[in-house]
């Protein structure tokens, strides 16, 4: 009475087992979480199939999309902005991506996040990606004029480290007091900067103009991101130093 | 016979055992890696409170001078910070010494910070508006003083402006300086406005 039953059992437990093998492929969601939203505008993009990442109402925390359709197991997958093309011979990725306003956004890099945003399905037990926003920066840039003594260091306030300008000097080293290069560090959008002469130079005085207010301040925002000729790149690049 | 080499043999090992654990000569250089925080000298670390090892400035990775042997208990502590650190954090710096736990320990240094409380003469408009930088602060009419963000100890500052008030044209004199190491006098910062 005992065996056949069991035998019953095992028959069942087999066929089962053959049913879920054999009954359709197992599919897999595409889950992303994506750091520091802080403004609207990220679409991310894989296997035909796009997914918007809006601003969360708590900029603070992050924000998680699955993509619409799963896809089947081996089946190769890789998510990026939207707009950006991943060349499989060269191995580089191109294009103009659809990031969040001002912003730019890369695969998480810091442990244990630094999960790759491609491969394929069923490699790992669930597809879980984490890309990373960063605000953009700007630079700030200008000129120096008059410069002859040294010791010039210039401080935009007290997040970075001051920047020292020596002068221009000749093919003999002699100091000629031409225009220098000023590069200040860069400036993310929407905060603002204000220049200032932290130590003069040697027997001269300098002082600070240009920038979006005219005297080395300003707000890194839509409306004074400058267009650098050169480089074609937003930023300021009108900030004189003027050493008498 | 046999069995009294072998008890030769444990006494001897026995004895080396010892030796290593008391005279703390073992082939494992105890050492570690340096976050950031230290831009002075004055950092003087220990392990089990000896053996001192002076940091310098900038240092990005220590390494103390006497070898220590496996299972050897370490305990690295600060024994003196520099003058303008707060406090630093030591991560895995206690443990029994092998090959992975000797190079397992980091450090990290939090620099001290100070408030930066400027002067204001004449304000009596709204919409002055100071900044340090990044960090812009707008300063209420009649306000003869205004807090700014505090400043790393021996940081940069430099205040400017970035807005002037409604009516009135301010000026700053002695803007732009150095923190120094106290809460209070710490600067010569004044906005005078007509």
């Amino acid at each position: 009475m005992k065996f056949p039953f069991a035998q019953g059992a095992l028959a069942l437990t087999a066929l089962l087992t053959l049913a879920s093998c054999g009954g359709g492929k197992e599919t897999f969601p595409i889950t992303v979480t994506v750091y520091n939203v802080l403004y609207d505008g990220l679409v991310l993009s894989t296997n035909g199939q796009d997914v918007a990442v809006p601003k969360p109402a708590d900029t603070s925390k992050p924000v998680t999309v699955t993509f619409p359709n799963q896809i089947e197991y081996g089946q190769s997958y890789r998510v990026l902005p939207k707009g950006l093309v991943y060349d499989e011979k060269a191995g580089t990725i191109t294009g103009t991506a659809s990031y969040p306003q001002h912003q730019t956004c890369d695969v998480s890099t810091s442990y244990p996040y630094n999960l790759p945003a491609s491969g394929t399905a069923g490699q790992l037990a669930a597809i879980q990606i984490y890309y990373v926003c960063t605000i953009n920066s700007y630079p700030l840039t200008g000129k120096v004029t008059g410069l002859k003594g040294t010791g010039l260091t210039l401080a935009n306030g007290s997040g970075v480290t001051p920047v020292a300008v020596t002068p221009a000097v000749d093919a003999n080293n002699v100091v000629t007091g031409a225009d220098v290069a000023l590069t200040m560090n860069p400036v993310a959008f929407n905060t603002t900067y204000g220049v200032t002469v932290l130590t003069q130079p040697a027997g001269q005085t300098c002082t600070v103009s240009g920038g979006a207010n005219g005297n080395g301040t300003g707000t890194m925002d839509e409306t004074t991101e400058k267009v650098d000729p050169t480089t074609q790149k937003n930023g300021v690049n009108n900030l004189l130093v003027e050493c008498k | 016979m046999k069995s009294s080499i072998l008890r030769a043999g444990v006494a001897l090992a026995c004895a080396l055992g010892l030796a290593a654990c008391g005279g703390g000569d073992g082939d494992l250089l105890l050492q570690g890696t340096i976050y950031g925080g230290v831009t002075k000298d004055g950092l003087i670390l220990v392990n089990n409170g000896g053996d001192d090892l002076a940091i310098p400035a900038n240092a990005t990775a220590f390494q103390f001078s006497k070898a220590i042997s496996t299972d050897d208990e370490f305990d690295i502590t600060v024994k003196q910070y520099p003058s303008n650190v707060k406090t630093c954090t030591i991560t895995n710096g206690k443990a029994r010494a092998n090959y992975y736990t000797i190079a397992q320990v980091s450090i990290v240094c939090e620099i001290k910070t100070h408030p930066l409380v400027v002067k204001i003469q004449g304000l009596t408009t709204s919409g002055l508006t100071l900044v340090n930088g990044t960090d812009s602060k707008e300063v209420p009419a009649g306000a003869t003083t205004q807090a700014m963000n505090p400043v790393y100890e021996d940081g940069a500052y430099g205040i400017a402006i970035l807005k002037q008030p409604s009516g009135q044209t301010c000026s700053v004199a002695n803007g732009t300086a150095t923190m120094g190491s106290t809460d209070e006098n710490n600067n010569n910062v004044v906005v005078t406005c007509a």
